[in-house]
Protein backbone atom coordinates (compact mmCIF):
# COMPACT_ATOMS: atom_id res chain seq x y z
CA UNK A 1 0.00 0.00 0.00
CA UNK A 2 0.97 3.48 -1.28
CA UNK A 3 2.13 5.77 1.49
CA UNK A 4 0.71 8.87 1.76
CA UNK A 5 3.17 11.48 0.60
CA UNK A 6 2.47 15.04 1.28
CA UNK A 7 5.09 18.54 -0.13
CA UNK A 8 4.62 22.14 -0.27
CA UNK A 9 1.50 22.08 -3.06
CA UNK A 10 1.41 18.07 -3.88
CA UNK A 11 -0.22 15.52 -2.20
CA UNK A 12 -0.68 11.48 -3.09
CA UNK A 13 -3.05 9.42 -1.34
CA UNK A 14 -4.26 5.94 -1.82
CA UNK A 15 -7.99 5.70 -3.91
CA UNK A 16 -10.03 5.26 -0.09
CA UNK A 17 -12.80 7.00 0.33
CA UNK A 18 -11.66 7.88 3.63
CA UNK A 19 -8.81 10.26 2.34
CA UNK A 20 -11.65 12.74 1.38
CA UNK A 21 -11.43 14.47 4.29
CA UNK A 22 -7.40 14.90 4.09
CA UNK A 23 -7.77 16.13 0.39
CA UNK A 24 -10.30 18.56 1.18
CA UNK A 25 -8.38 19.90 3.69
CA UNK A 26 -5.50 19.96 1.82
CA UNK A 27 -7.40 21.98 -0.72
CA UNK A 28 -9.61 24.51 1.16
CA UNK A 29 -6.19 25.38 2.78
CA UNK A 30 -4.68 26.44 -0.57
CA UNK A 31 -7.82 27.93 -1.73
CA UNK A 32 -8.36 30.05 1.31
CA UNK A 33 -4.66 31.33 1.25
CA UNK A 34 -4.91 31.99 -2.31
CA UNK A 35 -7.87 34.52 -1.46
CA UNK A 36 -10.93 33.10 -2.05
CA UNK A 37 -14.09 33.35 0.57
CA UNK A 38 -15.14 30.47 2.87
CA UNK A 39 -17.80 29.69 0.22
CA UNK A 40 -16.01 29.01 -2.70
CA UNK A 41 -13.36 27.69 -1.03
CA UNK A 42 -15.22 24.57 -0.20
CA UNK A 43 -17.02 24.38 -3.42
CA UNK A 44 -13.52 24.18 -4.87
CA UNK A 45 -12.83 21.21 -2.30
CA UNK A 46 -16.49 19.87 -3.58
CA UNK A 47 -15.54 19.41 -7.11
CA UNK A 48 -12.29 18.20 -5.96
CA UNK A 49 -13.95 15.58 -3.67
CA UNK A 50 -16.67 14.91 -6.43
CA UNK A 51 -13.40 14.25 -8.55
CA UNK A 52 -11.64 11.96 -6.21
CA UNK A 53 -15.34 10.25 -5.53
CA UNK A 54 -15.80 9.41 -9.26
CA UNK A 55 -12.16 7.97 -9.49
CA UNK A 56 -12.56 5.42 -6.75
CA UNK A 57 -15.90 4.20 -7.21
CA UNK A 58 -15.72 4.39 -11.49
CA UNK A 59 -11.97 4.35 -12.41
CA UNK A 60 -11.12 2.22 -9.89
CA UNK A 61 -13.45 -0.09 -9.10
CA UNK A 62 -12.88 0.76 -5.01
CA UNK A 63 -9.47 -0.84 -5.56
CA UNK A 64 -7.53 1.23 -2.81
CA UNK A 65 -4.14 0.09 -3.43
CA UNK A 66 -4.56 2.47 -6.44
CA UNK A 67 -3.18 6.09 -6.35
CA UNK A 68 -4.86 9.28 -6.94
CA UNK A 69 -2.04 12.65 -6.65
CA UNK A 70 -3.39 16.03 -6.50
CA UNK A 71 -0.98 19.12 -7.65
CA UNK A 72 -2.03 22.59 -7.06
CA UNK A 73 -0.11 25.97 -8.70
CA UNK A 74 -1.15 29.39 -8.89
CA UNK A 75 -0.53 32.52 -11.36
CA UNK A 76 -1.95 35.75 -11.21
CA UNK A 77 -5.53 35.27 -10.43
CA UNK A 78 -5.46 31.56 -11.40
CA UNK A 79 -6.20 28.66 -9.15
CA UNK A 80 -5.42 25.40 -10.62
CA UNK A 81 -5.52 21.92 -9.27
CA UNK A 82 -3.83 19.55 -11.26
CA UNK A 83 -5.87 15.75 -10.53
CA UNK A 84 -3.72 12.61 -11.47
CA UNK A 85 -4.70 8.88 -12.19
CA UNK A 86 -4.04 5.70 -14.06
CA UNK A 87 -7.31 4.57 -14.32
CA UNK A 88 -9.40 3.96 -17.58
CA UNK A 89 -9.75 7.95 -19.57
CA UNK A 90 -12.73 9.69 -18.97
CA UNK A 91 -13.22 12.93 -20.36
CA UNK A 92 -15.39 15.06 -17.24
CA UNK A 93 -15.55 17.80 -19.10
CA UNK A 94 -17.66 16.38 -21.77
CA UNK A 95 -21.04 18.48 -21.98
CA UNK A 96 -23.34 16.77 -19.71
CA UNK A 97 -26.54 19.29 -19.08
CA UNK A 98 -28.70 18.05 -16.46
CA UNK A 99 -31.69 19.11 -16.18
CA UNK A 100 -31.80 19.83 -12.33
CA UNK A 101 -35.94 20.42 -11.95
CA UNK A 102 -36.34 17.19 -14.33
CA UNK A 103 -33.81 15.63 -11.64
CA UNK A 104 -35.38 16.64 -8.40
CA UNK A 105 -39.10 16.26 -9.90
CA UNK A 106 -38.88 12.58 -11.03
CA UNK A 107 -36.55 12.20 -7.68
CA UNK A 108 -33.28 10.83 -9.60
CA UNK A 109 -30.18 10.20 -7.67
CA UNK A 110 -27.00 9.95 -8.51
CA UNK A 111 -24.93 11.66 -11.55
CA UNK A 112 -24.82 14.66 -9.44
CA UNK A 113 -20.35 15.01 -9.02
CA UNK A 114 -20.12 15.95 -13.06
CA UNK A 115 -22.33 18.44 -13.01
CA UNK A 116 -21.10 20.22 -9.72
CA UNK A 117 -17.64 20.00 -11.29
CA UNK A 118 -18.72 22.08 -14.41
CA UNK A 119 -20.91 24.23 -12.24
CA UNK A 120 -17.69 25.14 -9.74
CA UNK A 121 -14.98 25.40 -11.99
CA UNK A 122 -14.15 28.16 -14.38
CA UNK A 123 -12.04 25.69 -16.54
CA UNK A 124 -11.78 21.98 -17.16
CA UNK A 125 -8.74 20.43 -19.00
CA UNK A 126 -8.55 16.62 -19.69
CA UNK A 127 -5.36 15.02 -20.94
CA UNK A 128 -6.12 11.48 -21.06
CA UNK A 129 -3.04 8.77 -20.62
CA UNK A 130 -1.11 7.91 -23.46
CA UNK A 131 2.49 6.22 -24.11
CA UNK A 132 4.51 9.68 -23.33
CA UNK A 133 2.51 9.93 -20.37
CA UNK A 134 1.10 7.03 -18.42
CA UNK A 135 -1.47 8.96 -16.46
CA UNK A 136 -4.67 10.86 -16.97
CA UNK A 137 -4.57 14.69 -16.41
CA UNK A 138 -7.13 16.69 -15.10
CA UNK A 139 -6.81 20.73 -14.49
CA UNK A 140 -9.55 22.37 -12.83
CA UNK A 141 -9.22 25.83 -12.69
CA UNK A 142 -10.94 29.13 -10.77
CA UNK A 143 -10.34 32.59 -11.34
CA UNK A 144 -10.18 34.75 -8.33
CA UNK A 145 -12.49 37.63 -9.29
CA UNK B 1 -23.80 6.21 15.64
CA UNK B 2 -20.42 7.74 14.84
CA UNK B 3 -17.52 7.43 12.88
CA UNK B 4 -14.58 9.70 13.34
CA UNK B 5 -15.70 12.33 11.23
CA UNK B 6 -19.47 12.20 11.51
CA UNK B 7 -22.15 11.88 13.94
CA UNK B 8 -25.56 11.33 14.17
CA UNK B 9 -27.91 11.94 17.53
CA UNK B 10 -31.60 10.46 17.01
CA UNK B 11 -34.56 12.29 19.52
CA UNK B 12 -37.81 11.34 19.22
CA UNK B 13 -40.42 13.88 19.47
CA UNK B 14 -43.65 12.34 19.42
CA UNK B 15 -44.07 11.18 16.23
CA UNK B 16 -41.31 12.49 14.71
CA UNK B 17 -37.95 11.57 14.01
CA UNK B 18 -35.19 14.26 14.70
CA UNK B 19 -31.64 13.44 13.42
CA UNK B 20 -28.97 15.60 14.36
CA UNK B 21 -25.39 15.44 12.39
CA UNK B 22 -22.17 16.81 12.88
CA UNK B 23 -18.84 16.76 11.07
CA UNK B 24 -18.68 15.95 6.88
CA UNK B 25 -21.42 14.15 5.00
CA UNK B 26 -19.54 12.63 2.03
CA UNK B 27 -18.97 9.44 -0.02
CA UNK B 28 -17.30 7.90 3.30
CA UNK B 29 -19.67 8.44 5.72
CA UNK B 30 -23.04 8.66 3.65
CA UNK B 31 -23.97 4.78 4.39
CA UNK B 32 -24.44 5.81 8.04
CA UNK B 33 -27.12 8.53 7.58
CA UNK B 34 -28.62 6.10 5.04
CA UNK B 35 -28.67 3.45 7.18
CA UNK B 36 -30.66 5.30 9.95
CA UNK B 37 -33.29 7.13 7.45
CA UNK B 38 -34.16 3.34 6.35
CA UNK B 39 -33.90 2.39 9.96
CA UNK B 40 -36.68 5.59 10.58
CA UNK B 41 -38.82 4.52 7.82
CA UNK B 42 -38.99 0.68 8.31
CA UNK B 43 -40.12 1.61 11.87
CA UNK B 44 -43.06 3.65 9.98
CA UNK B 45 -41.74 6.95 10.98
CA UNK B 46 -42.24 9.21 8.06
CA UNK B 47 -41.98 12.68 9.70
CA UNK B 48 -38.39 12.94 9.66
CA UNK B 49 -36.05 16.27 10.63
CA UNK B 50 -32.56 16.18 10.04
CA UNK B 51 -30.72 19.54 11.97
CA UNK B 52 -27.45 20.56 10.09
CA UNK B 53 -26.20 22.44 12.72
CA UNK B 54 -22.78 21.01 13.43
CA UNK B 55 -22.50 19.68 9.71
CA UNK B 56 -19.59 21.29 8.19
CA UNK B 57 -19.73 19.07 4.63
CA UNK B 58 -21.58 18.13 1.98
CA UNK B 59 -20.79 16.07 -1.08
CA UNK B 60 -23.28 14.63 -4.20
CA UNK B 61 -23.10 11.51 -1.54
CA UNK B 62 -24.94 13.04 0.74
CA UNK B 63 -27.23 14.99 -1.16
CA UNK B 64 -27.67 11.73 -2.63
CA UNK B 65 -28.83 9.80 0.48
CA UNK B 66 -31.99 12.32 0.81
CA UNK B 67 -33.26 11.60 -2.84
CA UNK B 68 -32.99 7.97 -1.89
CA UNK B 69 -36.07 8.70 0.41
CA UNK B 70 -38.39 11.65 -0.12
CA UNK B 71 -40.25 10.42 -2.54
CA UNK B 72 -40.90 7.12 0.16
CA UNK B 73 -41.28 9.23 2.90
CA UNK B 74 -43.97 12.04 1.18
CA UNK B 75 -46.49 9.21 -0.24
CA UNK B 76 -46.91 7.83 3.34
CA UNK B 77 -47.40 11.47 4.51
CA UNK B 78 -44.25 12.81 5.94
CA UNK B 79 -41.16 14.75 5.00
CA UNK B 80 -38.10 15.31 5.40
CA UNK B 81 -37.18 19.03 6.87
CA UNK B 82 -34.02 19.53 7.19
CA UNK B 83 -32.82 22.73 9.45
CA UNK B 84 -30.15 25.01 10.66
CA UNK B 85 -27.51 24.85 7.56
CA UNK B 86 -24.62 26.54 8.27
CA UNK B 87 -24.13 29.27 4.81
CA UNK B 88 -21.70 27.26 3.22
CA UNK B 89 -23.15 23.61 3.23
CA UNK B 90 -26.57 25.62 1.85
CA UNK B 91 -25.03 26.85 -0.64
CA UNK B 92 -24.27 23.24 -2.08
CA UNK B 93 -27.85 22.73 -1.81
CA UNK B 94 -28.60 26.03 -3.47
CA UNK B 95 -26.18 25.65 -6.37
CA UNK B 96 -27.87 22.52 -7.41
CA UNK B 97 -31.83 24.04 -7.05
CA UNK B 98 -32.97 21.30 -3.99
CA UNK B 99 -34.13 24.16 -2.19
CA UNK B 100 -37.01 23.40 -4.69
CA UNK B 101 -37.89 20.02 -3.42
CA UNK B 102 -36.75 20.19 -0.36
CA UNK B 103 -38.50 22.20 3.11
CA UNK B 104 -34.77 23.92 4.17
CA UNK B 105 -35.96 26.17 7.11
CA UNK B 106 -33.69 28.01 9.71
CA UNK B 107 -34.48 26.34 12.98
CA UNK B 108 -35.58 22.66 14.18
CA UNK B 109 -39.04 24.36 16.43
CA UNK B 110 -39.88 25.41 12.64
CA UNK B 111 -39.88 22.49 11.15
CA UNK B 112 -41.54 21.41 14.28
CA UNK B 113 -43.96 23.28 14.31
CA UNK B 114 -44.91 22.56 10.33
CA UNK B 115 -45.06 18.87 11.29
CA UNK B 116 -47.18 19.58 14.23
CA UNK B 117 -49.85 21.69 12.18
CA UNK B 118 -50.40 19.07 9.64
Amino acid sequence: MLLSVENNNSICINADSSELERIRKFVLNFAEKFGFDDITSNKIALAVDEVCTNLIKHSYKYDSSREICLQISTDDNQFSILILDDGASFNPSSDISLDMRDYLANFRRGGLGLHIINLVMDKIQYIPRSEDFPKNKLILTKYLK
Amino acid sequence: MNNSNFKIEKKKIDDLAVLSISGYLDAHTSPLLEQELEKSVKDGCYKIIVNFSDLDYISSAGLGVFMAFIEDVRQNGGDIKLTNMKEKVFAVFDLLGFPLLFDILNEEDEAITKFQGN
